[in-house]
């Protein structure tokens, strides 16, 4: 079925009555959840799955998906007011987020979460619309070797989310591969580093640490002061609640960047939504011409991992529906439920049911549309959320942090993690210490010590695996990223030694 | 005699060597290598190497920049460091008495105790947050928080 | 299926039971935990078989499932065993729950520790590689993988898992051997044998279907007694010519150590009902699934040869065991 045959039925489907309704609920409870820290799409998904029985199943899915990526909306209010991430993808938009919200930009921060999470999402839509089946076929050749690779590309933005001092950097990244590695292994069923607890051995999930590092560290640090600063300005008018359009204008490349990024790992089945953040981060401060900007409230530093992740989603139902293999958490219930409907994803789906695939890609147009509509008022309700005065602010970033953290995993463990992890914060914002780049050896260092021990197993240990054609070329990139800083400061070296020469 | 006070850098850099070197000591209990690849002590021995060589450089260029020990407002600290003790004890302290009174009295403490404002205001606000977080959560949205054996 | 005398017996008595009103029914809603998050596959189980509990109205109240995630099952196995002596808790298990203590020593509650209420079904695999693969029987691969020793390729989960296991056994009959890599995910498995990664895998009929269907994937043998519905052309093992036996992947349900007799019996008595109404019968046709009841104290002992097996397995393939 050609594109063009296919959309207009899918818009027929998207447009009857009841598929609408099912839209709203679902991008509308997609937004809310997103809010909420500690609730995701995964748990809510699962939980709406036997009321789903009851519901045609285009509407059904149609409802689902809404949840997926409106979630996706949603994630980066907590993110950037309170320092909290509401969903597991919006951790980046904490770092250039929070920092907008404290001088005074919380509407700007807010207005460009939605419009780039609108932009990179509907570009998302269109890209699964349009070359889903081949991208597909292209993507299976991405196996291990090849996330390897991208482990370690991803691993050397590190570099670029150094700020002073790159050795601090690097050591806080360590720690993050060494909180990483803490479970059982895969490989041998050893255990490491669980320190005899039986609640380490499926290792800490990263958003506690991230919640204890960014949220509970910085009301720690808000509590030294006796006489703090009382309030952040909250700007009046409309004008100051949405980004400018210098503001957009700064965003140009952050919109792409996010959209590209965001989706293309979204197809590759185990990449998550939180590396693709991580990684258009990285390569929208690298591409910078002002990349020390960032970290302080740089506003390309929210539009670029939010677009990412919304991106995500679209790539992510690329390999669910053309090749019934899901990518994460969220798709494989997805796939559950299409399953339960009695349809059988797979290579044959889109062929065998094209009414619910393209009123699927139909609905998502839809919903995006929905979502900035939905979310762009939002903003102005939100922001008032940062009257509240600060001594009310630092326990309700407290209370969030426990709530979100209790909801999500059920454990009285895992709240003594986020004490140790608070404390963690605190110690590390007082010795200068980045915490980002620990989250991200967290996030990737799993992955990385997966990829390359698989590598390894495939090739009988020849490393010239690791130099096939895709892996080698993320490797290099990776190094000229390493190299780059070296060769900044010996430029400028240079370029002092001749001032004073002239 | 130069007072033997070092900067933070200094001592972060020698607890990082030694967590280096713990991690260190704990891989080479494992398999290097097997003849299946890499075993599960491969990483942890190269990045807790990585770990104490970088955290031995941290210590040098502490020592190295001779920098004056950074200005510690110990005053501070040990405001921030009852802020964390108030939230252990809420955290330890929820699974007798649940969260909502363990959370109103962390939030109380932090509005009365640590922001100093009057109990008029303290009081309010740390019950409100506390039923807030019940209302929407456990009794809301069917997501249970800790509960003692009465509420 | 066999039902050995105890059973016939324990039936008999709760037949003669039942017109009478319960000794015991649940009055407050039931907590179902589970070993895995959202989505998972325990969870997905729990929620299809509360739904299927209320349709057919077996139980008077709702049952709620509770995740209880990490550790193998160790910190679910935790969960339930601190419930001591509630009857309105039950957990589902697999047989990761009786593999995962065998290897850690952090896991101090097995399921020896719970009280059994039956073993519902098994889960069977089948073996299977690319449809373009030169290998058109499992023989094939076998006398390949004697030629060339070590450089096949499989993809499954991590060494304890059911995957790794049949491998060993495999391996162990025909004195052959090849790779294993493991991936956590499943849909990274398969995407690993479709993008030419690996040469075969262990894989769900549910999953290898469509891709069967679809001309992607050849399947070389199942790993069941007898052939599945689904699957009426392929050998199984032994048909195959395999003197093997692979370790049953088992699903059941349990209870907290102290659960009162009358509580777990009355669970044993609906779970048994379950089984014979037509949502559970769709249920296993359409998710491929084997019935496997074994109730009360025969699933103990079920669990326990289970758990040999493994544990010789895993010595055999050079796991270390912990007990």
């Amino acid at each position: 079925m050609d594109v063009v045959g296919g959309l207009l039925q899918g818009f027929q489907v998207a447009l009857g009555f009841n598929n609408l309704v099912m839209c709203v609920i679902g991008v509308v409870l997609g937004t809310v959840i997103g809010v909420l820290p500690g609730l995701g799409p995964p748990a809510t998904i699962a939980m709406l799955l036997p009321l789903t029985m009851k519901l045609e199943p285009t509407g059904a899915m149609i409802m689902l998906a809404g949840i997926y990526y409106g979630a996706k909306y949603g994630g980066s209010t907590t993110s950037i007011l309170l320092n909290v991430p509401g969903e597991t993808s919006s951790v980046v938009t904490c770092i250039d987020g929070y920092q907008m919200a404290r001088q005074g930009r919380a509407g700007p921060a807010l207005g460009m979460a939605a419009i780039a999470s609108f932009v990179a999402g509907t570009f998302g839509v269109v890209a699964l619309m349009l070359v889903a089946p081949p991208l597909a076929q292209l993507s299976l050749a991405f196996s291990a070797p090849e996330y390897f690779g991208l482990m370690v590309l991803g691993l050397t933005m590190v570099v670029l989310l150094a700020g002073d001092s790159l050795v601090k950097a690097l050591l806080a990244m360590l720690v993050g591969l060494w909180i990483a590695g803490m479970g059982s292994d895969l490989f041998s069923a050893t255990s490491r580093f669980t320190f005899g607890r039986v609640e380490l051995l499926g290792g800490i999930d990263f958003i506690i640490v991230a919640i204890g590092l960014f949220a509970v560290g910085e009301v720690l640090g808000n509590m030294e002061p006796l006489n703090p600063p009382s309030m952040i300005p909250v700007p009046k008018g409309l004008r100051n609640l949405m980004p400018t359009w210098q503001d957009m204008k700064d965003c140009r490349f952050a919109f792409v960047n996010g959209s590209v990024v965001g989706f293309l790992i979204g197809v590759l089945p185990g990449a998550g939504s939180t590396i693709a953040s991580f990684m258009s981060y990285g390569i929208e401060k690298a591409v910078s011409k002002h990349p020390e900007r960032f970290g302080k409230g740089a506003i390309e530093g929210v539009a670029a991992p939010e677009g990412s992740n919304n991106a995500e989603t679209g790539g992510a139902l690329v390999p669910l529906l053309t090749l019934g293999i899901p990518g994460s958490g969220t798709t494989a219930i997805l796939l559950a439920a299409l399953i339960l409907w009695g349809f059988k994803p797979g290579p044959l789906f889109i062929q065998d049911s094209p009414q619910l695939f393209w009123g699927l890609v139909a609905s998502m147009y839809i919903g995006n549309v929905l979502l900035l509509v939905l979310n762009l008022p939002l903003v102005a309700v939100f922001a008032q959320l940062l009257r509240i005065p600060a001594y009310a602010m630092n326990p309700l970033i407290l209370g969030v942090s426990i709530v979100g953290v209790y909801t999500a995993s059920g454990s009285m463990f895992q709240l003594g993690l986020l004490a140790f992890f608070g404390l963690l914060g605190y110690a590390m914002r007082k010795l200068e210490f980045p915490t980002a780049p620990m989250v991200l050896g967290l996030v990737l260092g799993d992955n990385m010590e997966k990829a390359l021990r698989q590598s390894l197993m495939m090739s009988q240990g020849d490393p010239s695996i690791l130099v096939r054609p895709i892996p080698a070329v993320l490797l290099s990139f990776a190094a000229l990223l390493f190299l780059v800083p070296l060769f900044k400061k010996l430029n400028a070296f240079r370029v002092q030694v001749l001032e004073r020469d002239s | 005699m130069k007072p033997f006070v070092r900067s933070g850098d200094f001592w972060s850099g020698i607890a990082l060597a030694a967590l280096g070197a713990y991690i260190v000591s704990e891989a080479r209990r494992w398999t290097y290598v097997s003849d299946e690849g890499p075993g599960a002590g491969f990483f942890p021995l190269w990045y807790g190497g990585f770990m104490v060589a970088l955290s031995l450089v941290l210590v040098a260029q502490a020592v190295l920049r001779g920098a004056a020990p950074a200005e510690v407002r110990w005053s501070e600290v040990r405001r921030a460091l009852t802020a964390w003790v108030a939230f252990v004890a809420c955290v330890a302290l929820m699974p007798w008495i649940g969260f909502m009174a363990a959370f109103a009295l962390l939030a109380w403490f932090v509005v009365a105790v640590m922001a100093r404002r009057p109990q008029r205001i303290a009081i309010p606000v740390a019950v409100g947050f506390a039923l807030f977080f019940y209302a929407l959560f456990d009794w809301g949205l069917d997501l249970p928080l800790p509960h003692s054996a009465w509420f | 299926m066999r039902r050995s005398l105890a059973s016939r017996v324990l039936l008999l008595a709760l037949a003669m039971a039942a017109p009478a009103a319960w000794a015991w029914a649940p009055t407050k809603p039931v907590e179902v935990i589970v070993h895995t998050g959202p989505g998972g596959g325990s969870d997905i189980l729990a929620r299809a078989v509360a739904t299927m509990m209320e349709k057919e109205k077996l139980v008077p109240v709702r049952m709620q499932v509770v995740n209880r995630p990490g550790g193998n099952g160790a910190v679910a196995a935790a969960a339930l065993y601190e419930r001591k002596d509630d009857p309105n808790t039950i957990g589902f298990i697999t047989s990761v729950w009786i593999a995962g203590p065998i290897t850690t020593s952090e896991a101090k509650i097995t399921v020896h520790d719970l009280k059994p209420i039956a073993q519902l079904m098994k889960e069977p695999a089948v073996i299977a590689v690319r449809a373009d693969s030169p290998f058109k029987t499992l023989k094939d691969f076998i006398e390949a993988a004697r030629a060339k020793p070590g450089q096949l390729k499989q993809s499954g989960g991590s060494v304890t898992s059911r995957d790794n296991i049949v491998r060993q056994q495999l391996q162990h009959a025909t004195g052959t051997k090849w790779a294993y890599v493991s991936f956590p995910g499943g849909g990274e498995r398969l995407a690993a044998l479709l993008g030419g990664h690996v040469d075969i895998m262990v894989i769900e009929p549910q999953e290898a279907g469509e891709q069967v269907r679809a001309g992607k994937l050849r399947v070389l043998a199942q790993l069941t007694e007898a052939r599945l519905p689904g699957y009426p052309d392929v050998p199984t093992l032994k048909e195959a010519g395999f003197d093997v036996t692979p370790t049953p992947q088992i699903r059941g349900v349990v209870a907290p150590p102290q659960q009162p007799a009358e509580a777990t019996a009355y669970w044993i008595d609906r779970f048994e009902k379950l089984r014979h109404t037509a949502s559970w019968k769709k249920y296993i046709a359409d998710n491929q699934l084997e019935e496997a009841w074994v109730p009360g104290p025969e699933f103990a002992q079920a669990m326990k040869s289970i758990e040999a097996e493994l544990r010789e397995q895993f010595q055999q393939a050079g796991i270390k065991t912990v007990r």
